[in-house]
């Protein structure tokens, strides 16, 4: 819209400039400190190499980055073998209990990889239940999934539901006439698969493979639980910032400056793609399950369930273990009890959960004003100061969680910022984390939304504010609550950022988590970890009820 | 108490293009006034600037004689109804029309009585407690009207408001639309590219052509007296014939290329001999000769509309044309008849073929003029 008040200190530039000033405060500055360690001597001040090259001339070291790619790409190759027939099968065939499969993969989607890997030393660790079962009846000396395997398994199982749902919509919005059409001019089903079907969601494999690629690259704790010798990135990086002997900044901070390279080319990559090899489709006819007969079916039903079996069941056995009878959480004997949860949730002084959910909810309540604050200046204030908004805050969308608790460490350590160990960093880095969720399912409503919706109002006599509260905010709401949601899903299960930011007063679930598992104690971790899922679960069905849709946004 | 709009040598720029540069007009008080143009000759841009969502870049505009250039859009008091409604989806039908008397500070009661005045005159006082998803498109309307009139502007501005609507709905909102303009007596800007539409509901039109007036006439003037060849070809079908203009003596005669002379009364002073023209000839401007008189061509096919007969005939140079005859006056014509055709003199007009523009007498009385 073009006003007539050309006065640019308007309410818009400024509050602009007011959330441009805390994402260059809360990212750019944190980040541009992590590229100036990594290229300057401490001690003298000048530049140096010496960190980078320290990287690539030590085998030690530049292996993890080899690693770190060896896992990502068999896990995303894999999580499309996975994620693109389950899609297409469920959209193709009726499959018994379909809207049960697809809230599980849902959930399985939701809740963090590290809960998978833990679950599953459990299952196939030294000591796993699968594994004693496995040695006892072939007589193997098998030693457990660790490792390279082990990362491969869980990551696998963890983000083949993002390609499923990323398909799954493409597929929706393909018109069955397509097929049809290819149908009538002689083409059998398996060719027009082949002709038709996948190139036309092509796009959107590409797409999918680039965030999961992005997701397992960043991932920390699956590799630091179940990776054991065979380390990545994000474990190096940890370690290297962490470390008890004092922990190298200039180094991690190098460390982080390579990772974040990469990811910005993904990024990249993954723009140009979206760009340039997307189909507009918007199916008036979608493809309708059908009703399968004979081998075909019998097989269609297997693969599904088979493949949502091993995604949930990191989850089953983490609810199931939560209520074996323990001693003292890390001796498990015979029958069932709330001993793990008497530990942890009803145990005194734990303040645990309460954190979650307040640091949770603050981060929340920043993510949403400021995601309709942004999506609606980046819609319709379209401006070169917006624009650099709308850049700038989608950074720590490929930004890996480590990088930005250790960013965050390096710029608020000292007065006048010394926010390191307040409840206030954790806030700040949840929320700038997952704000794009928020924010992109804002700005796809806010786009719906026609412009003279806006006009009638201030026609009417209402001010710009009076129209924008009055009338935008409310027709906002449903995409807001519905980003907002899976904001915090992603806040409650973050671990890579928390587990460097945290203090013993702003401990949350998944660090709780993280550290019993460390420390062996299994029961606790279990019940912790039983709450999560609860806590995602109840999320996720009131993202249905709220928005009446059965799949969400990702 | 009705305004009056007064449009001065306005210019509107959108960085170095100028879309409209220089335009006039004045729209008198309680008039019914509409834009016609094709799309992106300017008019809702013009629109846009009476309301305020578009900056002036030079000119004025004024109401009653007070410039309104730098007053913002929530103070000028206008009314706007959007072609896509711009219903507030998250209110009721009543809250919709109460939104623009909120902050008035009117009393409850007022607001209360106002509304009901309202959606009487709009005719979905029955609706008023719904949402808006369950309205049809005409009711949509309705409350798109309703919400701009309570708020009693000084002028109603109404960009396509019919455009959405199928076609029977936009000739029943068409006529509701008119009559609620005279019922309120409002000032009324109306902008659409139908000239159908515009000649049913108008007092007077201005049609635009790439961000100019090409005329502002009543409908009548507008459709029987086109000012140049754009205005005749964009209102209503024309059939454009090239002739040559022959003086004889005090009399003025257009020469059709086959030797068809047809005496003209009515043409200006001073065109000279052998002038190339235009001759604009509507459909039903053509009678079916049945002598040997008149410009001959053949019956390529034929459209039996009910009242009327199309024909498609196609003249000695090519040249396709359409001619419409009453059906009651003959049986329809098999293809493939050779046929003369006559024009009537009084009806048709004729543009100088270099500058486009009428050759027409000035204020020329034709027995319906106004």
């Amino acid at each position: 819209m073009n006003m007539p008040a050309k006065n640019k200190f308007n309410i818009w530039n400024i509050l602009a400039l007011i959330i441009l000033s805390f994402f260059l405060l809360f990212t750019v500055y944190p980040l541009f400190l992590v590229l100036k360690k990594s290229i300057v001597d401490p001690n003298t001040g000048a530049f140096t190499l010496s960190y980078l090259t320290k990287f690539f001339t030590n085998k030690f070291y530049w292996v993890t980055l080899i690693n770190s790619f060896k896992v990502t790409i068999v896990v995303t190759l894999l999580s499309v073998a996975l994620g693109l027939p389950i899609a297409y099968l469920m959209r193709k065939i009726k499959i018994f209990g379909n809207k049960i499969v697809e809230t599980l993969i849902i959930i399985s989607y939701l809740s963090p990889p590290f809960i998978g890997a833990y679950a599953w030393i459990q299952l196939l660790g030294r000591n796993g239940v699968l594994t004693k079962f496995i040695n006892s009846i072939f007589k193997l000396q098998f030693n457990g999934i660790y490792g390279f395997p082990g990362i491969v398994l869980v990551l696998t199982l963890q983000s083949f539901p993002l390609v499923y749902m990323y398909i799954s919509g493409a597929l929706k919005n393909l018109d069955n006439s397509l097929d049809e059409a290819a149908e009538s001019l002689g083409y059998t089903s398996l060719e027009r698969v082949f002709k038709i079907i996948i190139p036309l969601v092509m796009p959107t494999v590409l797409a999918s493979c680039i965030l999961v690629f992005m997701r397992v690259i960043a991932d920390f704790g699956t590799p630091m639980l179940i990776g054991e010798g065979f380390k990545t990135m994000p474990v190096l990086i940890y370690n290297q910032f962490m470390s008890e002997v004092g922990g190298d900044d200039g180094f991690a901070a190098a460390l982080c400056v390579i990772i974040i390279a990469l990811t910005i080319l993904l990024f990249l990559i993954q723009r140009f793609v979206a760009n340039h090899y997307s189909y507009s489709m918007t199916a008036l006819k979608p493809m309708m399950p059908q009703k399968e007969k004979g081998i075909k079916n019998i097989f269609a039903h297997l693969f599904v369930y088979l493949t949502v079996l091993l995604a949930i069941l990191p989850q089953i056995v983490v609810i199931y273990t939560s209520f074996l009878k323990n001693r003292g959480g890390q001796v498990f004997i015979k029958g069932f009890s709330l001993d793990s949860y008497r530990a942890t949730l009803l145990a005194k002084d734990n303040s645990i959960i309460p954190n979650t959910y307040k640091l949770g909810l603050a981060a929340i309540l920043i993510i949403i004003v400021l995601g309709i604050l942004i999506s609606y200046l980046t819609v319709r204030k379209r401006n070169s100061l917006t624009s650099t908004l709308d850049t700038i805050t989608m950074f720590p969308f490929i930004i890996p969680g480590s990088v930005l608790g250790i960013a965050f460490l390096f710029a608020f350590n000292q007065k006048p910022l010394l926010l390191s160990g307040t409840a206030i960093i954790m806030i700040i880095a949840f929320a700038i984390r997952r704000m794009p969720y928020t924010i992109r399912s804002s700005t796809a409503i806010i786009s719906q939304i026609s412009p003279s919706i806006e006009e009638a109002a201030i026609s009417l006599g209402a001010s710009e504010t009076r129209a924008f509260t009055r009338v935008i905010v409310p027709m906002m709401m449903p995409g807001v609550i519905a980003g907002a949601i899976m904001s915090w899903v992603t806040v409650i299960s973050e671990l890579s950022s928390s587990i460097i930011l945290y203090t013993n007063k702003t401990q949350t679930l998944t660090v709780a988590i993280y550290t019993e598992v460390i420390r062996g104690n299994y029961g606790n971790a279990a019940a912790y970890s039983t709450v999560l899922t609860l806590t995602s679960i109840v999320s996720l069905l009131l993202f249905y009820k709220l928005t009446g849709k059965k799949e969400i946004g990702v | 108490m009705s305004v009056s709009i007064d449009i001065e040598n306005v210019v509107k720029r959108y960085g170095d293009k100028t879309i409209i540069d220089g335009l006039s007009l004045m729209v008198s008080p309680g008039e019914f006034f509409t834009l016609l143009g094709p799309s992106g000759c300017g008019k809702t841009t013009l629109l846009r600037m009476i309301i305020g969502f578009n900056t002036i870049e030079g000119g004025e505009i004024k109401i009653n004689g007070n410039v309104i250039n730098n007053i913002p859009v929530n103070k000028r008091n206008m009314g706007m109804v959007f072609q896509n409604y711009a219903i507030f989806p998250h209110m009721s039908v009543k809250e919709n029309v109460a939104f623009g008397l909120k902050n008035r500070g009117l009393s409850k009661q007022e607001i209360e009585d106002k509304i009901k005045e309202i959606l009487d005159i709009v005719k979905i006082d029955e609706y008023k407690d719904r949402m808006p998803d369950k309205l049809s498109g005409g009711q949509q309307q309705r409350v798109a009207l309703a919400r701009a009139i309570v708020i009693h502007p000084q002028v109603l501005l109404m960009d396509e408001p019919l455009s959405n609507l199928d076609a029977k709905l936009r000739v029943e909102m068409r006529n509701a639309i008119k009559n609620i303009q005279q019922q309120v007596g409002i000032t009324t800007v109306y902008v659409t590219h139908d000239q159908e539409e515009a000649l049913a509901v108008s007092d007077r039109i201005a049609v635009m052509h790439e961000g100019k007036i090409q005329q502002i006439g009543t409908p009548r003037q507008v459709f029987e007296r086109p000012l140049n060849v754009f205005v005749s070809n964009f209102i209503g079908v024309s059939n454009i014939l090239e002739a040559n203009i022959e003086t004889n003596g005090g009399e003025r005669n257009i020469n059709f290329d086959n030797n068809y002379i047809v005496k003209m009364d009515n043409l200006r002073d001073d065109i000279k001999d052998d002038l190339k023209v235009l001759v604009s000839v509507r459909p039903h401007e053509f009678i079916i000769s049945k002598n040997e008189e008149g410009i001959k061509g053949i019956i390529k096919g034929s459209m039996f509309l009910g009242l009327n007969t199309h024909y498609f005939v196609a003249l000695e140079d090519g040249k396709e044309i359409e001619v419409i005859q009453n059906s009651d006056l003959s049986d329809i014509i098999p293809n493939g008849t050779r046929i003369n055709l006559e024009v009537k003199p009084n009806k048709i007009n004729v543009f100088d073929c270099n500058s486009q523009k009428t050759l027409i007498q000035v204020g020329e009385k034709h027995e319906y003029a106004s």
